[in-house]
């Protein structure tokens, strides 16, 4: 496919440091709400690059990312509540720990394909919260609390707590995506795609069809981890409620309208699903209660199967294609 | 007795799971399908019922109500949707995945919509019989007149539904439909018709279930998000591709879920039916009675 000009990881790295600046200036003219919707974003733009890596790149279909969000929020959570342990190591106990559970779920997923997969991931989102229950350092409904708290030192002051979550869900992000782009123009992310295209012809190409799934399936939940206990620094708290079946829905539905094929789309995903609640909170203003808790949704779904129906690899691929009709791809 | 007690309770919930399970491997057969938004096909033909009773106050007519909106909810989604997502979505590198994500979005359109329509929250839905266990010979059982219904009108449902599959020229063509469409078509058949029958069936079995099971389990909009990984476990045991290993499979995960709860607790029910699912995909993932290899298709 297209590896040939792809910039080396230097310049990546330099374009990401870029970024970074940029963001971190502009988080000092834009109002509290819109950093904090920031922050969603880049909790989002994670959890979605999990998805586009196992579904798009390795070709396993995940109904319960959210589920290994949560393997990584509850395991933070719980090292600061039981070793009280600094913020910034519990990042690191998060992705590992969802990539260890990752892996061994990856195991028996990678024997699975189409439907069985879907339903067992499924079965994992939808019970996480009779697991919750269950298990009785999880602290059952109420959850555990997650605060990142204020900024160090004498910034405690000047910098407001939102800035400072803001800061810290954009670099997890940032990381992520040099990562995630490096990782799926290396080897490795070649040999993903070899397999999802097609495993037999892969198998006799030299690769170990069942151990690139596995690994596939365990970088994936790594990158889950990191969004869960992003998202759990947004939310304050890990909660079985935070981590509900429509969460795992809501990612893949943005992993689908960026575009499942490619880490670019996921950005304008993680957008999409931050924004359109947004908009209906506005418009619907006065409507009744119901019509501001449930039109996102329904709206967020019909995009997911409009999606589906008329683009299935996502908008902006079909943009893709449409702009560049009459060439045809190598 | 004990024992005996809790396996007579595990029967009735198991029979609602096969009734789930039916109408996932009825799709599944046909249209080649999961279809995950039968929980909301199921909540939504619930709700119709429900409506009925509050407006009506019969309960029969409410159980009625409920089948058939089922039936024309599972025949409207295979016309408007999966037929176009099945056509469309299969030259893509999302292949596979497509019609599994289509179904996830009608799913929370379902949720959505309900939600709209009848709130969040979760309401009772009422019953014709008692729900406190029968006394025999002046030992109460846990075994309710409700529990005794639930069963008798998932085996009458069964039996109509194997006389037409097995009795009628329409199920001849059903099973015929779903075993080779293509040869089905050749022999002046038409399949596109028969699949949307087949949605229809499994609408009304899920209209049939939702209505069973809402006095337990309550009804919200995304209430029986759990009795559908229970009824797709239930399909996995017995194969997804045989009608009566789904049914043997509903019961015996009812059976087998009802002793972890009563010996266990309730907490350990769902983790139970997780690594039962988890373990019947990895060592026979054709399922008890289903037939070699039918995982690949």
């Amino acid at each position: 496919m297209h590896v040939v000009h792809k910039p080396s990881t230097g310049k990546r790295i330099t374009l990401a440091l870029f970024i970074a600046l940029i963001l971190f200036v502009a988080s000092n003219f834009v109002d509290e709400y819109r950093i904090f919707q920031g922050a969603q974003v880049a909790a989002y733009l994670v959890g979605i690059i999990s998805i586009v890596l196992l579904t798009g790149f390795s070709g396993q279909i995940t109904l319960g990312q959210g589920a290994f969000m949560a393997v990584g929020a509850y395991s933070a959570a719980i090292v600061v509540q039981e070793f009280a342990l600094p913020i910034w190591l519990t990042f690191f106990i998060a992705v590992i720990a969802a990539a260890l559970f990752g892996a061994i779920i990856g195991i028996s997923a990678g024997r699975l394909s189409g439907p069985y997969l879907a339903g067992a991931t499924l079965a994992f989102a939808v019970g996480i919260p009779a697991l919750a229950n269950a298990i009785p350092i999880l602290g059952g409904e109420q959850g555990l609390s997650f605060d990142i708290g204020f900024a160090p030192g004498k910034y405690a002051d000047t910098v407001s707590p939102y800035k400072w979550l803001f800061w810290i869900c954009a670099l997890c992000a940032i990381i992520a995506v040099v990562i995630a782009v490096n990782l799926t123009s290396s080897g490795m992310g070649r040999e993903w795609r070899a397999v999802r295209a097609h495993e037999t012809a892969a198998a006799l190409s030299g690769i170990n069809p069942a151990r690139s799934k596995v690994l596939a399936f365990t970088v994936s939940s790594g990158f889950a981890g990191l969004a869960g206990v992003s998202f759990s620094a947004t939310v304050g708290l890990v909660s079985p409620s935070g981590f509900t079946l429509s969460l795992s829905f809501l990612l893949l539905t943005g992993a689908i309208l960026g575009g499942i094929s490619h880490i670019s789309g996921a950005l304008g995903g993680a957008f999409i699903i931050v924004i359109i609640p947004t908009i209906f909170e506005a418009w619907t203003e006065e409507a009744s209660l119901g019509v501001a808790t449930y039109l996102p949704g329904i709206i967020v779904s019909a995009l997911l199967l409009l999606s589906i129906a008329l683009a299935p690899e996502g908008p902006s691929e079909a943009l893709h294609k449409l702009r560049h009709r009459g060439h045809r791809k190598p | 007795m004990n024992l005996l007690n809790t396996l007579i309770a595990g029967v009735s919930i198991g029979a609602i799971y096969s009734l789930i399970a039916f109408a996932l491997i009825l799709v599944w057969r046909s249209t080649r399908v999961v279809n995950f938004a039968q929980a909301g096909q199921a909540a939504f033909s619930t709700y119709v019922g429900l409506t009925i009773e509050k407006a009506v106050g019969n309960y029969w007519l409410a159980l009625i109500g409920a089948i058939l909106a089922g039936v024309i909810v599972g025949a409207f989604v295979e016309v408007v949707v999966v037929r176009f997502i099945v056509k469309r979505a299969t030259s893509a590198a999302t292949a596979t995945v497509a019609p599994v994500i289509a179904m996830l979005g009608l799913l929370g359109i379902f949720q959505g919509v309900m939600g709209l329509i009848w709130g969040g929250e979760y309401q009772p839905y009422p019953t014709a019989f008692a729900r406190e266990g029968m006394s025999i010979a002046g030992n109460q059982i846990p075994f309710s007149q409700f529990d005794l219904f639930v069963l008798l009108t998932v085996v009458v449902a069964m039996s109509i539904s194997a006389v037409i599959f097995q009795r009628t020229s329409l199920g001849l063509s059903m099973r015929a439909a779903a075993f080779a469409p293509e040869v089905t078509r050749l022999s002046g058949i038409r399949v596109s018709r028969i699949r949307t029958l087949g949605w229809a069936f499994a609408g009304g079995a899920g209209g049939l279930a939702g209505v069973l099971v809402a006095p337990t389990t309550f009804i919200a909009p995304n209430s029986f998000d759990l009795l559908l990984v229970f009824g797709f476990t239930a399909a996995v045991i017995g194969g997804l591709d045989s009608l009566i290993g789904g049914v043997l499979g509903g019961l015996a995960l009812g059976i087998g879920l009802s002793v972890v709860t009563g010996y266990l607790g309730g907490s350990y029910t769902f983790m139970t039916a997780f690594v039962l699912l988890i373990v019947i995909l990895l060592v026979r993932p054709q399922g008890i009675l289903g037939a070699r290899g039918a995982r690949r298709a």
